[in-house]
This record gives C-alpha cells, sequence and structure tokens, in this order.
C-alpha cells in the first residue's frame, strides 16, 4: 500500500491532505512508469540484448528428454532477465515462456526446511558436501547414511520429507505459498510433467527407500515423493527465477514486494551451497570460472545470485552433457566477465555495473 | 558516435513532422546519415514530407512491432524524394507506420511490447550505419513518448507561443527529467510576425531554464508547401532553412 493510500484510509484528512496525497501518489507512478521505461532503454538492458543476439544462434546442447513433456520444448526459446535489489527489471527474450523448475527448486525447498527445523537438525538429516556423482546417483556418505548435498536428488528427497504440514496437501501449499513469497506472483504444478515424473521415477523411488531404510527420512515416503515431485513440475518463467535470485541477493526479501521470503539466518545456507553444489557435477569449475552461486534445472533454467546486487534468470532449453544450458552458461560467464561479478574479483571489470544501470556506462554503445 | 533525436509536442498541430522532416533533411544535405521513425502510430503523416505514397509502403513499423519483418526491412530510402542532390553525401531512411485504418485500430487495440521499440532503434542505427536517428511521436504523453524522450540523446520539445503550449511543455519537462534526459532544447514554431523573436525566445529560455535552439516564424511560404517536400531542400537560402542549419549546429556541436 501506498503512503497515499494509506492516508486515505484514516478517514481524518482535510481535502487539501487529500490532492496533496493524490499528488504524491500520481509523482509515485510517474516515477515507477519513469523507472520502467529507464530499465527498459538502460545501457544495462542493451547490453542484455547484444548477449541475446549473441548466444541465440548457439546450436548446441540437447533439450532433456527422459519425459516426453520436457522433449517438447523449443531449443530456440531463450530469455534472460536480471533483477537488482533494487528491485529494477531488466527483460530480453522469451522471459514470458513458462517451463517446469526441475531441480532450481531444491536451493528453495531446503531454505523452508532449515525454517521449519534449524540449521542442526536438517544437517543430521543431508550433509553440504559436493559429490562428484551424478545428481542422481543412488549413493549414500558412508560414514553416517546421509545424502551428500541438498541439490542431488537423494538430498532434495530427504529435504522435501523435512516440510512440515498434516498431509501432503497442506506440504504442498506450504511449498507453493513460498515460491509465490520469493517471486511476488502465484504458482501452479504442470500435471503432465508431475504426473509423467511420478510415473517413471523408479530410481528416486530407489533413493527414498535406501534412505527410509537408514532412518533418514519418515515412512511417508510417498507422499514425500509426490511433493517432490511436485515441486519440480512448479510452472516458472525466466523472470520469476530471476526475482528469486534476486530475493536472496536482497537478504531473502524480494526486492520489488518488499515480503521476506526467507529467514535471514539461513539465507547463507542457501546461497552456499548453490555455489558449491548448485550446478551438478560442474559446480567445482563453474564456482573457480564465473564465482556466482547459482542453481539449474534440466527445464533450461539457471538462476544466479550475486549478493547485495542482483539476481540473473536465464532460461533456454539445449543442456551440455552435465545438464546445465548451453546458452545461459554462456550469459553467466560473460555477466561476470565483464562486471567483474565473480564473488572474488578484485580487478576493475570492463564495465562498472552501477553507470550501466543508471544509463551514465555504455551510453557510446548506440 | 550515432544520436537519437526525439521531436515531440505536448500538443498537436505544432508542426512537429515537418520540423522533424526539416531538421533531419538539413543534417543529411550536411553529409549525414539520418533515419526518422514515425512512431506516431494513430496518426502518421511524415510519410507525406518525403514523398512516400502509402502504396509503396507494404512494410511499415507496425509489422515490426507485431512481429512479422525486421526493423530495417521497413526503412525506405528517402533520398531523392526528400530533393537531395543525385551525388549528395549524405541520405535520409524513413520507417513509416501504417495508414491502414485497420492496422492502426490493431496497434490501439492490441497495444505492443515498448521493448520492440528500443530494440528496433538500436538494430536500425546499427544496420543502416546512422549518424542520427529522428523519432516522430504522437502529440502528448504516452508510453512510446516516455520511451523516445528516455531513449534520447537531444530531446527537442516544440511549442507555438500560446498559453496552453506553454503548460503542456511545463508537464512534459517534467517527466523528461524524470527520466534523465541528456539534452533538451525547445522550438518555437509559428511564431506571429508581430512578436519580436528575440524577446519571446529570452522570455521562453528565462521560464523553463533550458535552450530555445529555434525560433521559426507562422510562414505562408512553407504552408504554401503544405505537406509534400522538404521545404529546407527546396529552399536553402530562405530565412527559415537558415534557421534548421543553426538548430542542426547545436546538435551536432557536441
Amino acid at each position: 500500500m501506498t503512503d497515499a493510500q494509506a492516508g486515505s484510509n484514516t478517514g481524518q484528512e482535510t481535502s487539501q491532505e487529500v490532492s496533496q496525497e493524490t499528488r504524491q501518489m500520481r509523482q509515485g507512478e510517474l516515477r515507477s512508469l519513469a523507472d520502467s521505461i529507464t530499465a527498459i532503454t538502460s545501457p544495462f538492458r542493451n547490453y542484455l540484448s547484444d548477449l541475446h543476439e549473441k548466444y541465440q544462434p548457439l546450436g548446441a546442447g540437447a533439450v532433456a528428454d527422459y519425459i516426453p513433456e520436457l522433449a517438447e520444448a523449443n531449443p530456440d526459446w531463450f530469455g534472460v532477465c536480471v533483477v537488482t535489489t533494487e528491485g529494477q527489471v531488466y527483460d530480453v527474450g522469451d522471459c514470458e515462456q513458462l517451463f517446469t523448475i526441475q531441480s532450481m527448486s531444491k536451493a528453495f525447498t531446503y531454505g523452508l526446511a532449515l525454517e521449519d527445523h534449524g540449521r542442526d537438525y536438517v544437517n543430521s538429516k543431508v550433509s553440504n558436501e559436493p559429490t562428484g556423482e551424478a545428481f542422481n546417483a543412488i549413493v549414500l556418505d558412508e560414514a553416517t547414511n546421509r545424502p551428500y548435498n541438498p541439490m542431488v536428488n537423494a538430498g532434495a528427497i530427504a529435504t522435501a520429507d523435512l516440510i512440515k504440514g498434516k498431509d501432503g496437501t497442506e506440504r504442498l501449499k506450504r511449498l507453493l505459498d513460498m515460491f509465490e513469497r520469493y517471486t511476488g506472483r502465484s504458482h501452479d504444478v504442470y500435471m503432465p510433467v508431475f504426473l509423467s515424473e511420478k510415473s517413471s521415477g523408479f530410481r528416486n523411488r530407489a533413493i527414498a527407500y535406501l534412505m527410509l531404510n537408514f532412518g533418514m527420512v519418515s515412512d511417508r515416503i510417498d507422499e514425500t515423493l509426490d511433493l517432490y515431485f511436485q515441486q519440480c513440475s512448479i510452472l516458472v518463467n525466466a523472470k520469476d527465477i530471476a526475482m528469486m535470485a534476486a530475493t536472496l541477493a536482497n537478504g531473502g526479501i524480494n526486492p520489488v514486494t518488499n515480503i521476506r521470503a526467507l529467514n535471514e539466518h539461513y539465507v547463507q545456507d542457501v546461497i552456499s551451497v548453490m555455489l558449491s553444489c548448485g550446478m551438478y557435477d560442474a559446480s567445482g569449475d563453474w564456482a573457480c570460472r564465473v564465482g556466482i552461486p547459482a542453481k539449474s534445472g534440466v527445464g533450461g533454467g539457471i538462476l544466479a545470485t550475486v549478493p547485495s546486487k542482483l539476481g540473473i534468470g536465464t532460461f533456454s532449453p539445449p543442456l551440455d552433457a552435465k545438464g546445465n544450458s548451453v546458452r545461459g552458461i554462456k550469459v553467466c560467464e560473460d555477466l561476470s566477465k565483464d562486471f567483474g561479478l565473480h564473488l572474488f574479483n578484485v580487478a576493475k571489470p570492463a564495465h562498472t555495473l552501477s553507470d550501466w544501470l543508471s544509463g551514465e556506462g555504455g551510453t557510446d554503445e548506440w | 558516435m550515432p544520436k537519437v533525436i526525439s521531436i515531440h509536442s505536448y500538443r498537436g498541430g505544432t508542426g512537429k513532422s515537418n520540423f522533424t522532416a526539416n531538421l533531419a533533411a538539413t543534417l543529411a544535405l550536411k553529409g549525414k546519415r539520418v533515419g526518422v521513425v514515425d512512431t506516431d502510430v494513430p496518426s502518421p503523416g511524415i510519410h507525406n514530407l518525403f514523398c512516400l505514397e502509402p502504396e509503396q509502403t507494404t512494410n511499415t513499423l507496425n509489422n515490426y512491432l507485431w512481429g512479422e519483418i525486421s526493423i530495417e526491412e521497413a526503412a525506405y530510402e528517402v533520398s531523392r524524394n526528400a530533393g537531395l542532390p543525385e551525388n549528395a553525401e549524405g541520405s535520409l531512411y524513413l520507417v513509416p507506420s501504417s495508414v491502414k485504418a485497420d492496422s492502426i485500430a490493431r496497434i490501439l487495440r492490441d497495444g505492443y511490447d515498448v521493448r520492440l521499440m528500443n530494440d528496433g532503434f538500436r538494430k536500425l542505427v546499427k544496420e543502416l550505419q546512422l549518424d542520427y536517428l529522428f523519432i516522430d511521436t504522437h502529440p502528448g504523453l504516452s508510453k512510446e513518448t516516455f520511451l523516445s524522450i528516455a531513449i534520447s540523446h537531444v530531446l527537442i520539445l516544440i511549442l507555438r507561443p500560446d498559453k496552453q503550449d506553454y503548460q503542456g511543455t511545463a508537464v512534459t519537462m517534467d517527466v523528461a527529467k524524470q527520466l534523465k534526459v541528456r539534452k533538451l532544447l525547445l522550438a518555437i514554431n509559428k511564431v506571429y510576425a508581430q512578436l519580436n523573436p528575440n524577446a519571446l525566445k529570452q522570455k521562453v529560455e528565462e521560464t523553463y531554464g533550458e535552450t530555445v535552439a529555434g525560433v521559426f516564424p507562422l510562414s505562408e511560404d512553407m504552408v504554401q508547401l503544405a505537406s509534400e517536400g522538404v521545404f529546407c531542400v527546396r529552399y536553402p537560402n530562405h530565412s527559415i532553412s537558415q534557421e534548421f542549419r543553426r538548430v542542426a549546429e547545436q546538435i551536432d556541436k557536441d
């Protein structure tokens, strides 16, 4: 609610005050329209537009096809969105196209599990160690029987098991509410993908039973697996995942709605595990080369968080051999290099981010 | 470095399209590569000044905004139409808007993605290697006005010496400041013979705190040419053409 709206609800103002408040509101609206237009014409969006043009022709990679619904994705779809911690949105390409969130959901479910149970308990069920194994490996830490981290399927199922709620419906509702806090809009589970994942997810079922054997998950296995398949089948677009990344970058508060999505104490846990394990078994190389905590999904999405600065969301279905979006990787690499977004970068980057966002940089580009 | 110049007025009938065509042609006569985009989608008209008949323009800005063609496919070279000499170094291009009632209705009803406009302008500058891109706008404030103001290196506001124009110009300047416009120039048009142009210029500059780049008389000479042909090219020695050259210099100098 704007100040002006809040004021008009008190019912005590004189007509003079009303007109002044109305005027302020109008100015607020002028500013908001002006800001959205400035974002469109900013050098930073022009930069993204050039990146989009540069990588659109890239033919490498293959669309995931382990279930028929994913194979239907158009390999030419390509969207890039950046949301700053100030709430400015810069989007280029197919940023409205919906796709399933897949593994990107894992980082956020992990955050909710931490809120539900605290760090120590969650850590007793899921370790934080990167693994060289494939994301769907049936393997647990031999000493403790815990899955290696919340980003591999085993860890994500164990994490989903921790989501509180009296039944499957309430648990799913809590997850959907959480995603709404991150993105600022409500989300749906895409039924065809959910049912496909559910009917063909024997491997994940095996992982769950192995963990049940070691007491790492509760015995509501079917409900938890449904929840896990549902969380992976939630529909998002590039703008949503950029907003989720920006919310993490903004200390757990959505920069547009100003609603808190994640307890401030657990923001560091989620971002850390993204940096160490977010890009499947390419995570180590990613941390060195790109240095931006990120999480990818086989639907073609990558979300990347630059703390205190911005969130990146890319969408392009063709994946490399490790399961990460080929165009998305390129975009993140270029952004990191050109604007010095690597977490540990100290060298002066080619472009200064603040100048390019405000419109003072890159004017020669025209 | 290429420059984007938006020509705008709060109210209609200020002579915006005529001004745009003449200033664009003046720069082309100076050897520049100049593009003009008619973003006045509801009431396009500048194509007349460049003697481009609607039958010749199957590709328009509308088709680009609907994703049917790339923007450069809607660009027509109008150097000869505007009367630029055969051996001229400079050139003029126009991206017209559609004058078909159906096309206008469609774009008014469905709107369009304003981001496409931005991306199209950039593409046009690149593909045609333009020195200057002029954006002729619809009067009043709208999303495309905001965009053209935000995008431009120079914004030229045209006003006539009357109260309604003075007020509207003040509103537009508020918006321009909010959009952090880089350079703003005022041009006063249709000035009656009995007004002293220098005194008027000084008064307007004091009122708005901005530079008046040119003062143009209410000219029968120009009216006679109506909306056909570019005055500056036909009558290069006329005082009006000289005034356009002075405005062009102010734009070209930095």
